[in-house]
């Protein structure tokens, strides 16, 4: 009996290590990494608060379709990297807020807080295209120093990357995201200004700022 | 003695193609010293892709400084000049640059990198049709293949070559390539490649250099 015992593990081992590989074999995972350049132009004159959620930051899409294979994708801390770099230089002030609304330095005058609303991709021998292609979508909200929202807005972001001799499935696909995530960083940064209500926002702030240099030369001036 | 059939031999071992190149030229290129190039690739349709490899053939074919062409790696132009030449937000006509010029902090990089041409190449490579099969089998006696496959491939770009400091178009050229590669197997596949693209890049980057410094012309 118990040499029967030690032969049905062996046997259901067996089989645990075969289906695993047989999932494994189906299964893709990829984690992208990715460094992003500084924006090149003129900084907004405004101090901002930079939230980037633990869900953003570790954010992994799961397909789990009965039409396809299983993908994991990581893109948390390549976005974190592209959002950090293009928001941080296109202010003149911005700080890192490790929590919202909590926390918030009496100095901040935006604080902007972006979300990952969806992400799509498609395979060559889907589309008979040989081009890998990834769809991002965000969410973008801005909030004054009060905590009430300013403006909220999307940013939709696409990458390609062509079918190359001798690359994975998977090189080709990070590639592909790397290139969306580069289009979400060059959308947010050329589009902030077109937002209406961040470009009211932005005007306030200019006509207040530039009030107030006049009345801190008006009593200079008597 | 081994030399001649190797040559042979590559020869051979190599599919046709076939390159056709044409050119219309509005001003001949003048780069004085300390001038650079920028070879960029079109990215904006959604059925092709400029193939990167193919630019940075381009721009490794070009590259001499000893002849006063200095070419600014793909990569690295867009990385410096982040976010204006993403797919996206990249001027699709020279007019436009007068736009992007109006930006301070771009204008001052670009200058500092001494950028006289930006060369747009748009277009892909393709196989267009394919014939034949092979099949391979593995024995106890032994493994081998049996067949024969073919397949042609084009290549089609077009380079634009923007003159940045006059904001003209300076020129265009074409390059078509066509070929077909082989590959009979008889126990052992033996491919015969056509390099169609690698073709279509050493052309192209041969009539860019006659475009840049006209003097490599008349002394060749």
């Amino acid at each position: 009996m118990k040499y029967r015992i030690k032969e049905d593990s062996t046997f259901h081992l067996a089989i645990v290590v075969l289906l695993s590989l047989i999932v494994a074999a189906c299964s893709h995972t990829v984690q992208v990494e990715g460094n992003y350049p500084a924006p090149v132009g003129h900084q907004l004159p405004l101090s901002v608060g930079i939230y980037l959620s633990e869900d953003f930051k570790n954010y992994t899409y799961q397909e789990d379709s009965e039409d396809r294979e299983e993908w994991k994708i990581n893109t948390g801390r390549a976005q974190e990297n592209l959002f950090e770099t293009v928001l941080g230089s296109m202010f003149i002030n911005t700080v890192s807020l490790s929590e919202y609304p909590k926390d918030v330095p009496a100095n901040v005058e935006l604080v902007i807080v972006p979300e990952v609303r969806e992400l799509q991709f498609t395979m060559p021998r889907e589309t008979k295209v040989n081009i890998f292609e990834v769809w991002i979508k965000y969410d973008m909200n801005a909030y004054d120093s009060q905590g009430n929202q300013v403006a909220s807005w999307v940013i939709t972001a696409y990458g390609k990357t062509p079918t190359a001799f001798l690359q994975s499935q998977e090189q080709a696909l990070t590639q592909a995201i790397n290139i969306a995530l580069r289009d979400a960083g060059a959308t947010l940064y050329t589009g902030f200004e077109k937002v209406p209500e961040l470009q009211a926002f932005l005007s306030g702030k200019v006509r207040s700022a530039s009030l107030q240099e006049f009345k801190v030369k008006s009593p200079q001036a008597e | 003695m081994f030399k001649p059939f190797i040559i042979l031999t590559l020869a051979f071992l190599s599919g046709c193609t076939t390159v056709v190149i044409d050119e219309y030229r509005r001003s001949d290129g003048e780069l004085a010293a300390g001038d650079s190039v920028v070879i960029l690739g079109r990215r904006h349709s959604s059925d092709y892709e400029t193939e990167p490899n193919l630019i940075a053939c381009v721009g490794r074919e070009l590259h001499n400084p000893e002849m006063g062409v200095n070419i600014i790696p793909e990569k690295e132009f867009v990385d410096i000049m982040y976010p204006w030449f993403e797919p996206r937000t990249a001027p699709m006509h020279v007019r436009s640059l007068d736009r992007l010029m109006e930006n301070k902090e771009v204008r001052e990089r670009m200058e500092s990198y001494g950028v006289k041409y930006i060369v747009w190449i748009d277009g892909s490579t393709e196989t267009t049709a394919s014939a034949g099969s092979i099949s391979c089998t593995i024995s106890t006696g032994g493994a081998g293949c049996f067949g024969f496959g073919t397949w042609d491939k084009e290549s089609d770009y077009e380079a634009a070559v923007w003159d940045f400091r006059d904001r003209e178009l300076s020129g265009k050229l074409s390059a078509d390539a066509k070929g077909t590669s082989y590959m009979p197997a008889i126990v052992i596949p033996i491919p015969l490649i056509a390099r169609v693209q690698n073709n279509a890049c050493k052309g192209m980057a041969v009539q860019l250099q006659q475009f840049l410094i006209p003097a490599a012309r008349t002394s060749s």
